[in-house]
């Protein structure tokens, strides 16, 4: 059964000093990272089993499922959800391009919630079936450390089996974490929100980052009355300044309430509903009150302590360049890592592992240029450096160039939104250091943009491109002239 | 109007001498300009900044004018530094730009009609009033309908079917268009370019004449576009062209497009879209000649499960109005009746007439955009202007690059390439590798519509540059501006590879294509290469080379244990092809690392024993004479093939990766696998 492995760097050695192991590679968390690991570990070659919780749409701490947050509680639930809401916006779009809708427009959130869990369960199995065409032993349990090349797996039926393994990666990711006001019970978190039973009619939100303005959106789009809280004076902190005005200004255009500088201090549950109540004394009623609040680690029932693997302060993997914990055996990829919380770099981070454990050619994932994208609407998306990272890091002059318009079909629709493009610019090497949008189609844009960017791509390189006429997209090859020259912080010495 | 020169040129004191050696290298010289003009550039213009510039002659252009003449002839006295005729695209950028660069410019441009003719037009020209805006605007309207449908799957319900109201949208799409050129107007006139109303005429190589008043003018660009051209076959008059299919008093209830350009599937898609019954009449088997072929299949087939009617190989021959008004299309093939409109969508041609001079025989005379038939598209007129005017005007002789120009087709769905075709690529470089990945997007899988995206990557084996990108799909033309930056750039695969997706949306895709469909290669030759999530090698050589290969680590299955499923004689057919010409190899270990060796003729042949059984049991039989060549049986095989449900998604070939030897244009073929 255990088949040879075609490169593991360790082929030269003497056989006798080769332990019998129940697997090459243990894998803790059948999530996007650990599934990627642990196929590409086996197209190398190596035996690999897999971990992973039972399948349902709400975690906790003995729930799961093949394909983890990424497709059962993440990017493609909100995503159809967020397609589900365009439609209402949309509709108003129409009138004005002729079409004539009847006042009685319906949504039916069952129905789309309905399509939305056939379509990740259908995805499970997906995901499943990839692990077996790979070859990878799928187990369904918890699985927990027990020594540096020892897992222990509690079955559904609480029995308990333990496997060697010459390599073990932890690939637990992370659950949505709730802040600790009175009342906070009261709050649900992104899961929940993913498969409410009804429609929110009104909604407090508490938080400023994507998953917040992801769902206000959401709501919003849905007919929802939503107010979103923050501590900050604009959501999106990280992002490019300008950027994060523009998406509070659409949100507020879309009719979705801000609260910048506002948190929550309790929550009170009351016939009406849940009574918020802010720091600011003011009192809201909602039906729903979700907390987009941050993501902690799933660490804690790992038994990480017994092998003597160490953590970061917020209870993440400590990794080095090549995810490898202080432990030789024991390595960790994805959000448990806690290094950039994104489904196609924990694939990055997976595929590098793989190459580096078993395919003989260490490898470090790069993390430079990752593109992302905020599926608010209208979406923002970004890849490298934002103006004020750009000015951080700067020797030199940093040229600005921005395009801000109205998109071609709110001519007629319209509607009051406009859009807008930001390319930073190195003065001295011409490099195009970062670029951002803000508009519909903004992450299908910049999938290309990014790799321009990845390669190094100059100013003068984007203004040779020949536009495609009449897109959105075309303003990133035809800003002409510079919106504003920042000098350098640093004043240069001249002798 | 007549432009007031200075008498003397301001030499020597204003300029260092640096400066005046670059200006006497000025290939095309400006010779007058007025002094007035000469002033309020001075003004408006940001001299800080154009100390910085790449153009050190432009703001200096009028000190040198005596002097770059040689002395050869007498400065002569002209109104213009540049007349250009005609204010679209190509014209307003070539002319602003001019006279940012210090000409005296002058435009003239028809009055405004949506509709064009011999005397109407409008500042804005083709892709303003007639052409990419209206037509976009068209398109998002028609697209709603798609909304509509989609929109089910995602829980929304109308409790009246939506309408569609044309003339709302004809008002609200003419009120844009006026505002639009509007706003050229602007342009022009911020920029200090003098606009004329009326016709433009060449009289002479430096003198124009509009409406019977005489200009004359060191240059003369021509940029007066192209117009729709309709065949000349009987019934002829009651068939529309573009420009009036953008104004139509009311909405067709049944149209019979014929061509099977852009023009025509974009307006097939735009009245389907908004409900009217779409027959589209194309001369060739399939819609968007020169288009990569695999997306001509696609656009094809995406377009006719969405309810357009192709009839494909049919020439009209005459329009014939019966007395209930409707018009029926006669083709080569037979007649269609009860259209309410026939648009014809056969080609445009160059408005020529105003011009008796060619470019190259009258130096003074230039031409930019559509008129010359280059590549007709609004940003090649942009750049051709702007080119123009960086070599008149700014010391900087510019060719435009035509390399790596993306262009998009507005069709449902839309369709957005940049470089070169596989057919392209092949002729050009030989050895190709094609990646292609035809999905159905997550908003499908909702909505339970049959839409797919295709997504396509021709990459240069010896360099692994990326040479062609093709997409169709939802956003395609937004999707591809970005990856076109990377193409001019001359960007790899690898560097494609390199870059982490933005997820979860269409475009990542074109960054996670891991392993080639089909490999193109000119000579056999030892090919190693990995081989991920395939199931089925497919091997296509000719006759000789068949026999060829050794492949010890894989199975070769029977053809015809694949097709069990189909009527008798279509296996039949399909067995009377494959021993000979296909192998068809099972990869027994999945998802593993595999290279192989293909050994060329001279090679001491390894036969693999059933293939040379095969090969001679063929032979000795003759139960076939072999009249065409073996690709092209091929081709026949693969095209019986085709056809569900043998290759649908689902088939045994949806992982499979094909092999051609030689290097074919066969894509249509691997689209199969």
């Amino acid at each position: 059964m255990a088949r040879k492995m075609l490169i593991d760097g360790e082929l030269d050695k003497p056989i006798e000093e080769e332990t019998h192991y129940d697997f090459d590679l243990f894998v803790i968390g059948a999530g996007s990272g650990g599934v990627r690991a642990s196929r590409f570990s086996a197209q190398y070659g190596a035996k690999v089993g897999i971990c992973e919780l039972p399948f349902h749409p709400i975690s906790s701490e003995v729930i799961g499922g093949v394909g983890g947050t990424c497709v059962i509680r993440g990017c493609v639930p909100k995503k159809i959800l967020v397609y589900g809401a365009s439609f209402g916006p949309e509709l108003e779009d129409a009138r004005n391009y002729g079409w004539e809708l009847n006042e009685k427009i319906d949504f039916n959130w069952k129905k789309l919630l309905h399509k939305k869990t056939e379509e990740i369960v259908r995805l499970n199995g997906i995901y499943k079936r990839l692990l077996s065409n790979a070859g990878v032993k799928l187990f369904e349990g918890e699985g927990r450390v027990v020594g540096p090349n020892e897992v222990e797996l509690i079955q559904l039926d609480g029995t308990k089996i333990s496997y060697s393994a010459k390599h073990i990666l932890i690939a637990t990711g992370s659950r949505a974490q709730r802040p600790a006001i009175p009342g906070q019970e009261l709050a649900i978190t992104s899961d929940e929100a993913l498969s409410l039973e009804e429609l929110p009619k009104r909604a407090v939100i508490l938080g400023g980052g994507y998953i917040a303005v992801e769902f206000a959106s959401i709501w919003r789009g849905m007919g929802a009355t939503v107010d979103l809280f923050y501590r900050k004076e604009l959501p999106l902190r990280g992002f490019d300044d300008e950027m994060r005005a523009v998406v509070a200004r659409n949100l507020e255009g879309r009719g979705i309430n801000l609260h910048p500088g506002t948190t929550l201090t309790e929550l009170v549950k009351t016939e009406d509903g849940i009574k918020v109540r802010t720091d600011h004394g003011e009192e809201i009623v909602a039906d729903v009150v979700l907390f987009a609040t941050g993501r902690a680690p799933n660490t804690k029932r790992l038994n990480l302590e017994s092998v003597g693997v160490e953590l970061d302060r917020t209870g993440a993997l400590k990794v080095d360049d090549y995810s490898r914990t202080n432990i030789p055996s024991i390595w960790a990829i994805g959000d448990v890592t806690n290094r950039m919380n994104l489904t196609p770099v924990a694939l990055m981070e997976g595929t590098c592992f793989a190459k580096t454990v078993f395919g003989g050619q260490p490898t470090a994932p790069d993390y430079g240029h990752i593109p992302c994208a905020v599926f608010c609407i209208p979406s923002l998306s970004v890849v490298g450096l934002s103006e004020e990272q750009a000015l951080e890091n700067a020797n030199g002059d940093v040229l600005v160039f921005t395009s801000t318009f109205n998109p071609m079909k709110n001519t007629v629709s319209g509607r009051q939104e406009k859009s807008i493009m930001k390319l930073v610019v190195d003065a001295e090497t011409d490099k195009v250091l970062g670029a951002s949008m803000c508009g519909p189609d903004a992450p299908e844009i910049m999938q290309g943009i990014a790799i321009a960017l990845k390669c190094g791509a100059t100013k003068a390189q984007f203004d040779s491109t020949v536009g495609i006429h009449p897109s959105a997209a075309e303003e990133f090859v035809t800003m002409r002239s510079v919106t504003r020259r920042i000098p350098a912080r640093k004043p240069k010495t001249s002798l | 109007m007549a432009a007031t020169s200075l008498s003397t040129p301001r030499l020597g004191s204003s300029l260092s001498s640096p400066a005046f050696q670059t200006l006497r290298n000025c290939k095309f010289p400006i010779t007058f300009l007025s002094f007035s003009h000469y002033t309020k550039h001075l003004t408006s213009r940001n001299f800080s900044h154009s100390t910085s510039s790449p153009h050190p002659c432009r703001r200096l252009t009028t000190a040198i004018r005596a002097e770059s003449t040689n002395g050869a002839e007498p400065p002569r006295h002209y109104d213009f530094d540049l007349f250009t005729i005609g204010a679209g695209s190509g014209g307003v950028r070539a002319s602003r730009f001019a006279s940012n660069f210090g000409a005296k410019v002058a435009v003239c441009e028809l009055p405004f009609a949506t509709i064009s003719s011999d005397s109407t037009g409008g500042v804005g020209g083709t892709c303003v009033l007639r052409g990419c805006v209206p037509k976009k605007l068209l398109v998002y309207a028609s697209k709603f309908s798609h909304e509509f449908e989609e929109s089910g799957g995602f829980g929304w319900t109308y409790e009246a079917e939506p309408k569609h109201d044309w003339s709302t949208l004809i008002a609200n799409k003419n009120a844009e268009l006026q505002r639009l050129t509007g706003i050229y107007k602007n342009i022009l006139k911020n920029a200090g370019v003098t606009l004329i109303e009326g016709r433009g005429k060449i009289v002479d190589p430096h003198t124009v004449d509009v409406n019977g008043k005489l200009y004359s003018a060191k240059n003369i660009l021509i940029s007066v576009g192209g117009r729709p051209f309709i065949p000349d076959i009987p019934g002829s008059e009651y068939a529309i062209d573009s420009d009036a299919a953008l104004d139509l008093p009311s909405k067709p209830k049944k149209i019979a497009i014929v061509g099977g350009g852009y023009i025509a599937v974009e307006f097939a898609g735009i009245f389907n879209g908004l409900k009217s019954d779409v027959h589209v009449f194309i001369r060739q088997k399939k819609v968007l000649r020169g288009f990569d072929e695999e997306v001509r299949d696609f656009v094809g087939e995406q377009m006719s499960l969405r309810g357009i009617e192709f009839h494909t190989e049919e020439m009209p021959q005459a329009i014939i109005k019966s007395s209930d008004g409707l018009l029926s299309l006669k083709t080569n093939k037979g007649t269609v009746d009860g259209f309410s409109h026939v648009m014809f969508a056969t080609g445009r041609k160059p408005n020529t007439k105003v011009d008796e001079y060619s470019q190259s025989s009258v130096p003074s005379i230039w031409a930019v955009g559509d008129v010359t038939d280059r590549i007709n598209l609004t940003p090649v007129a942009l750049m051709e202007g702007g080119a123009l005017a960086k070599t008149l005007f700014a010391n900087e002789p510019t060719k435009p690059d035509y390399s790596a120009v993306p262009a998009a087709v507005f069709s449902q769905p839309p369709i957005g390439q940049v470089g070169l075709t596989e057919e392209q690529a092949i002729e050009e470089f030989g050895d190709i590798d094609v990646y292609t990945s035809n999905f159905r997007p997550l908003k499908a899988t909702l909505s339970g519509l049959p839409d797919r995206v295709f997504m396509k990557l021709i990459v240069c084996a010896k360099t692994n540059k990326v040479l062609g990108l093709h997409m169709c799909g939802d956003d395609s033309p937004e999707i591809v501006q970005g990856f076109a930056v990377a193409v001019k750039a001359g960007l790899t695969k690898a560097d494609f590879d390199a870059t982490v997706g933005i997820h979860p949306t269409a475009a990542e895709e074109l960054v996670t294509m891991r392993s080639p469909t089909c490999k193109v290669r000119s000579t056999p030759s030892e090919i190693r290469f990995t081989v991920h999530n395939v199931k089925y090698l497919l091997i296509l050589l000719d006759q000789g080379m068949n026999s060829q290969i050794k492949m010890t680590w894989s199975k070769k299955i029977h053809a015809n244990s694949l097709f069990s499923g189909l009527p008798n004689h279509r296996q039949q057919q399909i067995s009377h092809y494959f021993p000979l010409f296909l192998s068809l190899y099972e990869i027994p270990n999945l998802d593993k690392l595999l290279s192989f060796p293909l050994f060329s003729s001279s090679d001491p042949p390894p036969y693999h024993r059933d293939s040379r059984r095969a090969h001679q049991r063929r032979r000795g039989g003759a139960t076939t004479t072999l009249t065409s060549s073996p690709l092209v049986l091929v081709a026949e095989a693969l095209e019986l093939l085709s056809s569900p449900p043998i290759l649908g998604p689902k088939s045994p070939f949806a992982s499979c990766l094909l092999i051609l030897f030689p290097p074919t244009p066969l894509p249509a073929l691997a689209r199969m696998f």
